[in-house]
C-alpha cells in the first residue's frame, strides 16, 4: 500500500519536473535581433537625471553617445545634474548641479540616479532608453519648432517659432540653456575620480522659468517667441546652445535644439 | 490588484477553514510587530521629516489542526519608516496560505518560503528589517517517503512588495541521508547526506532592451539552475561540499550578457569538547537570480530568487557593524573564512577561577579573475568576460580578523573584551568612497548587583584615517528583572563631523507584550543580514516598539 503511495508521489513529481524544465538555449547568434532605426517623424527629447558623484552616470552618457549617432539632431538630450548625486561645486573643482536640476529631480519624485525622462513619459532606466526614445521617434508631432539665438549685449536673445501643424495644442513652452564641452570631475564606474572629463548637453538655466510659459497653437498658425537671458560668468560663450520643447500632461510635443551664434 | 485578490481569497479561506477544522483540535497562534516613528527634522544630522507618523506593522495569525493548518499576515506599511524602497509602501493581506498535512506528504498552497541546499538558487524568506518578503505564491508538495528521503516540488510567483512579479519560479529538491540506508554508516555513526535541486523560472519578457540602438537583445524564455551538495558528519566532525550553475540569464545587475554563472562551496567544521573550528572556501561569479527582467523591478534588494551567504561575520556590535560586507551576487568573489572558539577551563592559569572563551574570526572576500572582451562585436560583448577559475582578481573586497575574550572575573562580573581589524572596500560596496582600513577596540561588561538588578556597559572605539574619520561609542543598560529595562547610549564621530548620534529607550516586558519607547538619532549607514544591505538614512524622532506573541 505505502509502495503504491509513494511510487505515485515520485511518478507526480517527476511529472511536473518534466512539465515545468524548460530549455531555451539561445545559440549567440540569437541572442540579438536586429532592428532597423525608426525613421524620425519628430524631435525627441531624453532629459538624463545625473550628477557628477555617481558612479554609474558615465554608463548613461555613453547610451546617449550611440543613440546620438543613430539619430543625429532628432534626438536632443539634456543633462540635468541635481539630486543627491550632484555635486555644486567648491573652491577647487567646478560643480554642475542647479538648483532647477534639483527641483526637476525632485518634482519627478525620482528615486536614484542615472535616470532618464523620454518625452516625459514616465522614468526610465538608461538600458530601456533605446526602446523608449524609438517609439517616440515613430509618433508624428503636432506642431513643427525652429529658433535662433545669438549674443547682444551680454545677453542671449532667442527667438522661437512654433507652427501647428495637426489639431490644437495647449501646453506649455518650456526654453533652456546648455552647455557642451565643460571639463569636470566626474565619479566613474570602476570607482575612480576623472578629473578630465568632457561633460556635454548640461543643463545651465532655465531661460522663461523652471516651468516655462503658457503656450497654444492651432492647426496652420504660426506663432513667435522672444526671450532674453543674461549671459554668467564661468559659460562659455562658444559652447552655447538652447533647447526648446513645448509640453502638456500628454508629454513632450515637439522639440527643437540650436547654437547660441556669437 | 493583489489586495482585491487576496481579499476574495481570504474570504474563501475562511469559509473552507470554518469547514474544514474539527474545533476542538484547533490551535490559534499569532504575534504583532510595530515599529513606529515620529521623525523630526534634525538641521545636525541631515535628517528628513519624512511625515508626521511612520510605522511598519505586522500582524500573523497561524491556526493548526492535526491535518490543516493555516495562516495569513496583515501588514500596513503605507507610512514606512526611512529608507525602503519606493514601492515598499501599501498595507493589505499578502500573504496567505493553507497546508495539508497527511501522512508523510504536505501540501502548500498560498504563500510559501523554500531554501534549497544553501540557497544557492532558491531561498524565499521574510527579513523586516531590510524590508525583505521574497515569499512565492502557488504551491509546494513536500514528500518524505521512506526515512531518510526528502523530495519536494513548487511552483508560483514571486512577491515583490504589493504584487507578484510575472514569472513562475518552478522548482525540486531531493535529499537522501545515506546512513538510513547502510546500517555501517548508522553503527559508526557517519551521517552522509546526497542532495540535488533544480530552479527554472519562466519569464515571456516584454522588456525591450537594445544593447545599441539597433540591436535589441532577445531574453530566454527559461532560465534553469541546477545544485548539487554533500554532507558528511561524523563526530565532531562536518563537511559540506556544493556547487551550483545557474543559465544564461542576461539582466540588468550582469550587465546583460549571456555567461553561466555558478557558485561552489567548501565547508568544514570541528565541533568537540571546548574547542570549535571553521573553514571555509566560497567562489561564485554572475549568480543574481532575478524573477523579473523589468529593470526598475530589479534593481535594488527586491525579486531576488536565491541568496549567497556572507563569509563574513555578522557583528552585533555597534562600531563592529560600521562597516558591513555584502556579498557581490552579481560580480562574483572568492570568500574565505576561518573561525576558531576555545572554552579555558575553569581554574586553569589562563581559565582562572571562572573559565574564559576565546573566539577568533579571519575573513577574506576578493574579486575574482575577470577579463573582460575588448570589442565592439555586440555579439561577443553579449559573453561578458572569461575567467580563469583559482585566479584572484585585482580587487580586495573585505578583510577583518576579529578576537573575542569573555571571562567572568567575580561571581557579579562578566567582561567582554574584542579587537577588530579591518579593511573594507567601500566603493565595491556602497558605490562611492574608497577603501577603509579600520582597528576596533570593544569593551562590554555586565555587573549583577542583585538577582533582579544588572547593569551591562559597552565602550567601542574604531579608529580610521579614511571615510568619516574616527568614532566612539557608550551605552549603558539597566535592566530591572522581570519587567524593565533602560538604555542610554551615544554613539560619537570624534574624527570629522563631531556629531553624537544619542539614543535613549526604556523597555518594558509584560507576559508576552513588549513594549520600547525612547528618543534618538539615528545615522545614516547600512543595515546588513546575511549579506543582504540596506540603506537607511538618518533619522531622529521618537520611537516605539510594540511585539506580542500568543
Amino acid at each position: 500500500m505505502f509502495r503504491r503511495h509513494t511510487l505515485y508521489i515520485m511518478s507526480v513529481l517527476g511529472c511536473l519536473c518534466m512539465m515545468l524544465a524548460g530549455c531555451d538555449h539561445l545559440s549567440e547568434d540569437e541572442r540579438l535581433i536586429y532592428e532597423k532605426p525608426e525613421p524620425a517623424k519628430r524631435v525627441v527629447l531624453l532629459e538624463d537625471f545625473t550628477g557628477q558623484m555617481c558612479t554609474n552616470c558615465p554608463k548613461a552618457t555613453d547610451v546617449i553617445g550611440q543613440l546620438k549617432q543613430t539619430y543625429g539632431d532628432d534626438l536632443v538630450a539634456v543633462s540635468i545634474h541635481g539630486g543627491p548625486l550632484g555635486f555644486a561645486g567648491n573652491a577647487r573643482f567646478i560643480g554642475l548641479a542647479t538648483e532647477t536640476g534639483d527641483e526637476y529631480y525632485n518634482h519627478w519624485e525620482l528615486a536614484y540616479q542615472p535616470i532618464g525622462l523620454v518625452n516625459r513619459h514616465g522614468e526610465s532606466n538608461y538600458p530601456e532608453w533605446a526602446a523608449a526614445v524609438k517609439e517616440e521617434m515613430s509618433k508624428t508631432a503636432p506642431l513643427l519648432l525652429n529658433g535662433e539665438a545669438s549674443v547682444e549685449d551680454e545677453a542671449i536673445v532667442v527667438n522661437i517659432s512654433a507652427e501647428g501643424t495637426d489639431g490644437n495644442v495647449e501646453g506649455k513652452l518650456q526654453v533652456w540653456l546648455l552647455e557642451d564641452g565643460i571639463k569636470a570631475i566626474q565619479k566613474m564606474p570602476d570607482g575612480t575620480v576623472n578629473q578630465d572629463y568632457i561633460h556635454n548637453h548640461v543643463l545651465r538655466t532655465a531661460v522663461n522659468g523652471t516651468w516655462g510659459e503658457a503656450f497654444s497653437i492651432k492647426e496652420g498658425e504660426e506663432r513667435q517667441h522672444k526671450m532674453t537671458v543674461a549671459l554668467e560668468p564661468g559659460w562659455n560663450r562658444e559652447n552655447l546652445s538652447i533647447v526648446a520643447f513645448v509640453y502638456n500632461d500628454q508629454g513632450v510635443q515637439q522639440a527643437a535644439k540650436f547654437d547660441v551664434k556669437l | 490588484m493583489m489586495k482585491r485578490f487576496l481579499a476574495y481569497l481570504s474570504l474563501c479561506f475562511c469559509i473552507l477553514s470554518a469547514t474544514a477544522w474539527d474545533r476542538k483540535g484547533v490551535s490559534v497562534s499569532g504575534s504583532i510587530q510595530s515599529d513606529m516613528l515620529v521623525p523630526r527634522h534634525d538641521t545636525g544630522t541631515g535628517a528628513e521629516k519624512t511625515g508626521s507618523f511612520l510605522s511598519n506593522t505586522y500582524a500573523d495569525l497561524m491556526l493548526q489542526s492535526k491535518y490543516i493548518d493555516a495562516g495569513a499576515r496583515f501588514e500596513f506599511l503605507e507610512y514606512p519608516l526611512p529608507g525602503f524602497e519606493p514601492d515598499f509602501d501599501g498595507w493589505g493581506v499578502p500573504n496567505l496560505w493553507m497546508k495539508g498535512k497527511l501522512g508523510k506528504v504536505e501540501l502548500t498552497l498560498g504563500s510559501f518560503y523554500e531554501q534549497f541546499g544553501s540557497g544557492f538558487i532558491l531561498r524565499t524568506y521574510e527579513e523586516r528589517s531590510l524590508g525583505i518578503d521574497n515569499s512565492l505564491f502557488g504551491g509546494r508538495i513536500a514528500v518524505k517517503p521512506v526515512k531518510g528521503v526528502t523530495l519536494k516540488a513548487l511552483s508560483g510567483v514571486q512577491r515583490r512588495y504589493w504584487d507578484w512579479n510575472k514569472s513562475l519560479v518552478s522548482g525540486a529538491d531531493a535529499e537522501v541521508s545515506l546512513d538510513e540506508f547502510i546500517p555501517s554508516l548508522q553503527q559508526s555513526g557517519t551521517g552522509i547526506m546526497l542532495g540535488g535541486s533544480w530552479v527554472n523560472k519562466y519569464e515571456k519578457s516584454d522588456e525591450q532592451i537594445y544593447i545599441t540602438p539597433v540591436y535589441r537583445l532577445r531574453f530566454p524564455k527559461f532560465v534553469n539552475a541546477w545544485d548539487v551538495r554533500a554532507a558528511f558528519n561524523r563526530g565532531p566532525w562536518n563537511v559540506l561540499c556544493e556547487y551550483a550553475q545557474k543559465e544564461a540569464d542576461p539582466s540588468f545587475d550582469n550587465g546583460y550578457i549571456y555567461r553561466k554563472g555558478s557558485a561552489v562551496m567548501l565547508s568544514g567544521s570541528y565541533s568537540g569538547k571546548g574547542l570549535s573550528v571553521l573553514l571555509q572556501a566560497k567562489r561564485s561569479e554572475n549568480m543574481s537570480f532575478k524573477s523579473t527582467t523589468d529593470v526598475a523591478k530589479s534593481i535594488g534588494i527586491s525579486s531576488t530568487i536565491n541568496h549567497l551567504p556572507a563569509f563574513t561575520q555578522d557583528q552585533t556590535y555597534t562600531l563592529a557593524a560600521l562597516y558591513p560586507y555584502a556579498t557581490q551576487l552579481a560580480d562574483g568573489e572568492w570568500a574565505y573564512q576561518a573561525e576558531i572558539g576555545y572554552n579555558f577551563k575553569k581554574k586553569t592559569l589562563l581559565g582562572g577561577r571562572y573559565g574564559m572563551n576565546v573566539k577568533a574570526n579571519l575573513s577574506y572576500v576578493r574579486a575574482i579573475d575577470r577579463q573582460f572582451f575588448d570589442t565592439d562585436d555586440p555579439i561577443v560583448q553579449t559573453n561578458g568576460y572569461t575567467s580563469k577559475f583559482f585566479k584572484w582578481g585585482d580587487e580586495t573586497y573585505y578583510r577583518s580578523f576579529d578576537i573575542t575574550l569573555s571571562r567572568k572575573l567575580s561571581k557579579a562580573f562578566k567582561l567582554n573584551l574584542m579587537y577588530m581589524n579591518q579593511q573594507y572596500n567601500q566603493f565595491a560596496v556602497e558605490k562611492h568612497g574608497s577603501t577603509i582600513h579600520a582597528n576596533i577596540f570593544i569593551a562590554d561588561g555586565k555587573y549583577q548587583f542583585s538577582s533582579k538588578v544588572t547593569l551591562r556597559g559597552e565602550l567601542q572605539y574604531l579608529t580610521t584615517k579614511q571615510d568619516k574619520g574616527d568614532w566612539a561609542y557608550g551605552m549603558l543598560e539597566l535592566s530591572l528583572a522581570p519587567h524593565w529595562m533602560i538604555t542610554v547610549s551615544d554613539t560619537w564621530n570624534c574624527g570629522e563631523t563631531n556629531l553624537h548620534y544619542y539614543q535613549g529607550l526604556v523597555t518594558c516586558n509584560i507576559g508576552q507584550h513588549r513594549i520600547q519607547g525612547g528618543y534618538g538619532r539615528t545615522r545614516a549607514g547600512y543595515n546588513c543580514s546575511g549579506g543582504v544591505c540596506r540603506y537607511v538614512p538618518a533619522s531622529t524622532g521618537f520611537t516605539l516598539s510594540y511585539n506580542y506573541s500568543f
